[in-house]
């Protein structure tokens, strides 16, 4: 997997790509932004129906999550990250310690006036079309009618699902769904939002513009919690993660700070004859250094794919515009 | 028509008794509901802490969850219980609705004697099951299908408050059985009216005219399985024509008949089968054979003690203590409607009416008065048995004797109605050996008749009011309950409430047979009601004691259940009886009620449920 650092240098030729964000990704607080999220020994335990204690599904976790930063919760599945965000929510009660939102005890329904949340599957009304269904989400938001036309039509836009809104949402593939089920977790234009698996059910253009979108809402100033499984999507926008397994923390920090080797020196270099290869060999030798490897490097299947997509698409407007 | 006793108790007598009971049960519900949720917090987090939760949780509502309710939310709520409602084929109860309509008259005795009563019957009884049915079905699934799809997670999120949900919920059920019953109620009328309408014409072979009397008499021709007789007297002139009628009364209705200009003779449209009368009822009390006054009246041998019997030729007589009387009700007399029952105790002619008389009396004279004056001379009647019969009492009908022996006029207003408008009417059965049967509701002053169909409208106000109660409790068992336990539990309470009566009876002992335990036994081991159980004492014991705990817990829930069937005000339309509105304030007042308890009880339980669990 590539860090942010190793992306293809054709594509940071595109201004609106995201892997130029990618590049440099906008400088978030970290431990010094105003807290949004905090749990303070935050533990959860799932009973049977005699109250017997089943599954220990988070474990005394300790965490902050500040303004303005995404941050990722990773785990393989069954590690407690859904079960943290329920937390978050409200829509599960802490066994024991504390889950705060905006300084908020999580059960506060008042809280929700500032978040967004994108449930791992989008659960949603399937009887109810694009439009119909940000309507009444907004109404939830208690919106005026107007407030509620310009952002559902904003919103229906910004998902790229003009051309479906008026279908049922029965109707509508996984990504769509997907897609609108991020637009209703937008419709109040929230300060926090929390997005459980957002790229589950995506195809790569569309997890990829996912991931432009969850960066373009950190630079808008919001706050972005989301969990997954997928460590090239953690890896892609997330300042800091939380690493969880069986419900512990187990690793919290920086990703760019957790991932670098500090004991290992990565040169990149374009245009090398075999002679210059050779010599840069020998000045590792003569100063004691231990050669790993040296090779061209590969791309990423997702990037390769993007490139293709991306080519034929143009070669295809290409093509009917001479027509 | 058999009237319920408690229909007797006007709204303002019943009020002050009733928020009495409601508080009570509030505060027991309060008290249990406080203390189970302290004592699973305590279990849970300890004393110290359980009592923060529960007072956070208390003072939550009430300054926040309680009264923070948004309109728009709930709103929003209600039109998506509405779509889910379309969604799941709520249109299919309508559908079937029609199409029993379509084939009804197949079903229906064409050969009724009285069809308005069977078809109003037979088109409100559908109409409050199917309403029932749908209520029962949209409110039990609707939540639980949200947890189980997960849905609730999207609204959960939202600033919505548990309250919102509930009332989001239930605005939208009933919002689609008030437009179904509203339009059930136009099918239903439309269907009625159809069905009673029908016109005559003049058997001209039976045509005759008595030119001594200047009377034109004749029969119908059969038409809707009947025929009438008719008169038409050519004196009598009503708006420039010639108007007579049919009688006597045929299924409940008589037509007008027009002479017209050409000396031809119309029948109007039929009258008087849809009807809703205003009874004035009064206070019952008997007098004895020596005439002493007695709560209740001879009990002929009848298991149902509904009616008291008086023995004719005695001092016995029944008195209808009657209030507000007077001349702006009455203005050209009484109008008096009785159904009262007959007891012979020797055969006699069996067709022949048993004559009574009737006296009227001023309950609380002056002390002035002259003792004379204080009751009318006996107005003859003859009592029809299992029927209405109208007694007119006119002004001019109202005579004394005085002491020459003389009868003379006296005034109803003046003389027999006391101060208060009080009036008391005696009823004696003439004939000996023989008795007349009444109860309470069987003899009432009738003061005008209101409109059928605001009678109709009122009568679709008590099955709605029916649908509100079953929605709410559809909802509130669905707040913790899976989609098909809430429908069990919805339904449990339709059944308990419905027939709270019968397990009243049941374990009073006046329904023979004992209860579950019991008469499972007595059924497996072919023994009859009434006799004693084939058992040792001990097992009779045992059987009988399980019985009465059981009853004893079924009558605790059933009596703070709705009682369905006092909602049920189909009978008296399709008897032709006006809705007091003393009724309809006391059953909203009631649906009010458990609106209120439930709300708050729906909003603790959304509270405190974990919705992802």
């Amino acid at each position: 997997m590539d860090t942010p650092e190793a992306v293809d240098s054709e594509q940071q030729e595109s201004p609106d790509d995201v892997s130029d964000q990618q590049q440099s990704p906008a400088p978030a607080e970290g431990a010094e932004g105003e807290v949004i999220i905090e749990t303070r020994s935050l533990t959860k335990v799932y009973r049977d129906f005699w109250g017997r204690p089943k599954v220990r599904a988070v474990k005394a976790l300790d965490m902050q999550v500040r303004r303005g930063e995404i941050f990722g919760l990773l785990g393989p599945n069954g590690s407690g990250k859904s079960t943290t965000i329920k937390l978050l929510l409200g829509l599960l009660f802490p066994t024991s310690g504390q889950a705060l939102v905006f300084d908020k005890n999580s059960t506060d329904v008042s809280k929700n006036e500032r978040i967004g949340y994108l449930p791992e599957e989008s659960y949603l009304y399937k009887f109810l079309n694009a439009e119909e269904t940000l309507d009444f989400y907004g109404r939830l938001f208690n919106m005026s009618a107007a407030q509620r036309r310009s952002r559902t039509q904003q919103l229906i836009d910004l998902v790229d699902l003009n051309w479906a809104k008026r279908r049922q949402l029965k109707e509508y593939s996984k990504g769509m769904t997907r897609r609108i089920g991020l637009a209703q977790a937008l419709i109040n234009d929230p300060e926090l939002i929390l997005l459980d698996e957002p790229t589950t059910g995506l195809d790569p253009i569309g997890t990829r513009e996912m991931k432009d979108l969850i960066i373009k809402l950190r630079d808008q100033g919001k706050t972005v919690l989301m969990c997954s499984h997928l460590l090239a999507d953690v890896q892609d926008v997330c300042d800091r993660i939380a690493i969880l397994h069986q419900g512990e923390l187990k690793e919290l920090g920086r990703v760019d700070d957790l991932l670098s080797v500090q004991d290992v020196t990565q040169i990149q270099a374009r245009g090398l004859t075999p002679e210059a290869e050779e010599e840069i060999r020998q000045v590792i030798e003569r100063h004691q250094g231990e050669l790993v490897t040296m090779e061209n490097p590969s791309t990423t299947l997702e990037d390769l794919f993007l490139k293709i997509v991306r080519e034929s698409d143009s070669a295809s407007t290409a093509e009917m515009t001479e027509k | 028509m058999v009237v319920d006793p408690s229909e007797f108790i006007t709204f303002n007598e019943w009020f002050p008794l009733a928020i009495w009971s409601y508080a009570k049960i509030v505060l027991l519900l309060l008290s249990a509901g406080l203390g189970i949720c302290f004592a699973i917090a305590v279990v849970r987090h300890g004393p110290t802490e359980a009592i923060y939760i529960i007072s956070r949780a208390v003072t939550g509502f009430f300054s926040r969850d309680g009264v923070q309710v948004s309109p728009r939310r709930v709103i929003a709520l209600a039109q998506l219980a509405i779509k889910e409602s379309l969604r799941r084929r709520v249109l299919v109860v309508f559908g079937v609705f029609v199409l029993v309509m379509l084939f009804a008259g197949w079903m229906l005795d064409v050969e009724s004697d009285n069809p308005a009563r069977l078809y109003l019957g037979f088109v409100l009884t559908m109409s409050n099951y199917l309403v029932l049915a749908l209520a029962m079905f949209l409110s039990a699934f609707s939540l639980p299908n949200d947890i189980k799809d997960r849905t609730i997670y999207t609204v959960a999120t939202k600033p919505v408050r548990p309250l919102e949900i509930f009332w989001g919920r239930v605005l939208g059920f009933i919002t689609v059985g008030t437009i179904l019953l509203v339009v059930m109620g136009v099918v239903s009328g439309i269907f009625v009216h159809r069905g009673l309408d029908h016109r005559h014409q003049v058997e001209t072979t039976s045509a005759d005219f008595d030119s001594e009397l200047k009377r034109h008499s004749g029969e119908t021709s059969r038409d809707a399985h009947h025929r009438h007789d008719f008169f038409v007297d050519e004196e009598t002139v009503i708006g420039g024509e010639i108007i007579g009628t049919t009688d006597p009364i045929v299924k409940e209705h008589r037509h007008q008949v027009t002479l017209k200009e050409d000396d031809s003779l119309q029948i109007g449209r039929p009258q008087g089968s849809l009807q809703a009368r205003v009874p004035i009822y009064g206070k019952l009390f008997f007098r004895n054979r020596e005439g002493q006054a007695e709560d209740v009246g001879l009990n002929v041998g009848k298991e149902w003690t509904y009616r008291s019997y008086i023995e004719g030729n005695t001092l016995s007589a029944a008195v209808w203590n009657f209030s507000g009387v007077d001349e702006t009700k009455f203005p050209e007399g009484l109008l008096l409607e009785m159904d009262i029952r007959v007891f012979r105790t020797s055969k006699g002619e069996i067709e022949a009416q048993i004559p009574g008389e009737i006296i009227l009396r001023n309950p609380n004279p002056k002390p002035d008065a002259d003792p004379a004056r204080q009751a009318c001379m006996p107005i003859p009647f003859a009592a029809t048995e299992f029927a209405a019969s109208e007694v007119f009492v006119g002004l001019d009908q109202l005579k004394f004797q005085d002491v020459s022996g003389q009868l003379k006029p006296l005034n109803l207003f003046e003389d027999l109605v006391d101060e208060n408008g009080q009036l008391e009417v005696w009823i004696r059965c003439r004939e000996r050996a023989q008795f007349f049967g009444m109860a309470q509701a069987d003899v009432y002053l009738k003061a005008q008749n209101n409109s059928f169909w605001m009678n109709f409208a009122k009568c679709h106000l008590g099955l709605w009011m029916q649908m509100v109660l079953v929605v709410l409790f559809g909802v509130f068992f669905s707040t913790f309950l899976t989609g098909i336990v809430a429908m069990k539990a919805t339904l449990a309470t339709i059944v308990l409430g419905m027939f709270s009566g019968f397990l009243a009876d049941v374990h009073s002992g006046e329904v023979a047979g004992g209860g579950p335990l019991e008469s499972l036994f007595r059924n497996t081991t072919q023994q009859g009601v009434t006799t004693d159980l084939d058992v040792s004492e001990g097992t009779s014991a045992v059987m009988k004691t399980t019985d009465r705990v059981y009853l004893r817990s079924m009558m605790l829930i059933s009596g703070h259940l709705p009682n369905y069937p006092e909602f049920n005000t189909i009978r008296k339309v399709a008897y032709g009886y006006d809705i007091s509105h003393h009724i309809i304030a006391r059953h909203m007042v009631i649906t009010f009620g458990y609106f209120l308890v439930l709300s708050v009880m729906g909003y603790f339980v959304l509270r405190t449920r974990e919705f992802a669990a």
